[in-house]
């Protein structure tokens, strides 16, 4: 009875980590598709870039497939094409969708930072950081809190 | 036959020492404050990394300034003032997010305000200024992330957040940015 009880909550706690595994790989799926487009209106240095920021989130994404079905569960197939933010025809759009990429995916890591395992809040937290790194390299406009929406700050005093 | 009364003082004079070390001890553990948890602990170090960024930032500022003021105004000279500003109002917003999660008991709140750490004084040159800066943002956003596991889920979510922040400050610093 008691091993029971105490299943239950261990049981929704797996349930609230795989489902920020799930958004994350969701975030980094979309992000792995949204740098093809980026790096077909890229050239030289940019477009160098843009390849080493693919391969990142390719791999970032490949991590928590596995991180995903250790945990017993199926990940969440890619889709075939994803819907971006904004219509990309040139460079700077091209630098713009990065931006906003790396803002969705620095959010989509927050519910998995909240996870009560060190050690997957250590890989949140350092995907976080990279996809804030990221976002200043494109020339994103800086923010004081990457990845946390308005609501959750409080007011100060 | 002295030896005895002797003997009896010192028994005495032990039972009664001892009486007084328990009575002590008792005293004392009834009026310490209670240990801070691990999480508050975390806290109160990011805080104090934060006001210790901002002293970095304050005087970067005006050793920015002054050079300016000496060499004359260049545009690679204001826009970096104008990086260092925008950089040092994100850092008072941290501290302020910070602060706001800082509830302390009043047993466990200190009655004095804790002094701000002293910030080591800024280089001179400009892009030793910058250069500084930026060390000391990559070493406080991986401080913020080493705290991570003592740290309440919430507060995790800030510090993470924080943490990036930091890092992407480097960038902004002029450290390994892309050429808009």
């Amino acid at each position: 009875m008691t091993g029971g009880s105490q299943a239950a909550p261990r049981r929704g706690q797996t349930k609230q980590v795989v489902a920020a595994l799930q958004a994350a790989l969701a975030a980094e799926q979309a992000a792995s598709y949204g740098y093809g487009i980026v790096g077909a209106h890229l050239t030289g240095a940019r477009f160098a870039a843009a390849s080493a920021d693919v391969v990142a989130h390719e791999r970032a994404r490949d991590s928590l497939t596995a991180m995903i079905a250790a945990r017993g569960t199926q990940p969440r197939p890619a889709a075939a094409a994803y819907a971006m933010p904004i219509t990309v025809n040139s460079a700077a759009r091209a630098r713009a969708l990065a931006i906003l990429l790396e803002r969705q995916v620095a959010a989509a890591y927050l519910g998995l930072v909240a996870a009560s395992d060190p050690a997957l809040r250590q890989f949140a937290a350092d995907h976080m950081r990279d996809s804030a790194i990221r976002w200043a390299r494109w020339g994103g406009r800086p923010a004081a809190f990457p990845g946390l929406p308005p609501s959750s700050l409080r007011r100060p005093g | 036959m002295r030896a005895e009364p002797t003997r009896r003082l010192v028994l005495a004079a032990a039972g009664a020492g001892s009486l007084a070390l328990a009575g002590c001890k008792g005293i004392t553990l009834l009026g310490s404050r209670p240990k801070p948890g691990a999480g508050v602990v975390a806290l109160e170090h990011a805080i104090a990394a934060e006001e210790l960024m901002i002293g970095r930032y304050r005087l970067a500022l005006a050793a920015l300034s002054s050079a300016l003021h000496t060499t004359g105004k260049t545009k690679a000279g204001a826009s970096d003032r104008a990086v260092v500003a925008g950089v040092l109002a994100e850092h008072r917003e941290h501290l302020a997010q910070l602060r706001a999660r800082l509830v302390l008991p009043p047993r466990l709140a200190t009655a004095t305000p804790r002094p701000s750490p002293t910030p080591p004084t800024a280089p001179s040159v400009r892009h030793r200024i910058l250069a500084e800066l930026a060390t000391a943002e990559a070493a406080a956003s991986d401080r913020l992330i080493r705290q991570l596991p003592a740290v309440p889920p919430a507060l995790a979510q800030l510090m993470a957040s924080i943490a990036a922040s930091e890092a992407a400050h480097v960038v902004q610093l002029g450290y390994s940015r892309l050429a808009p």
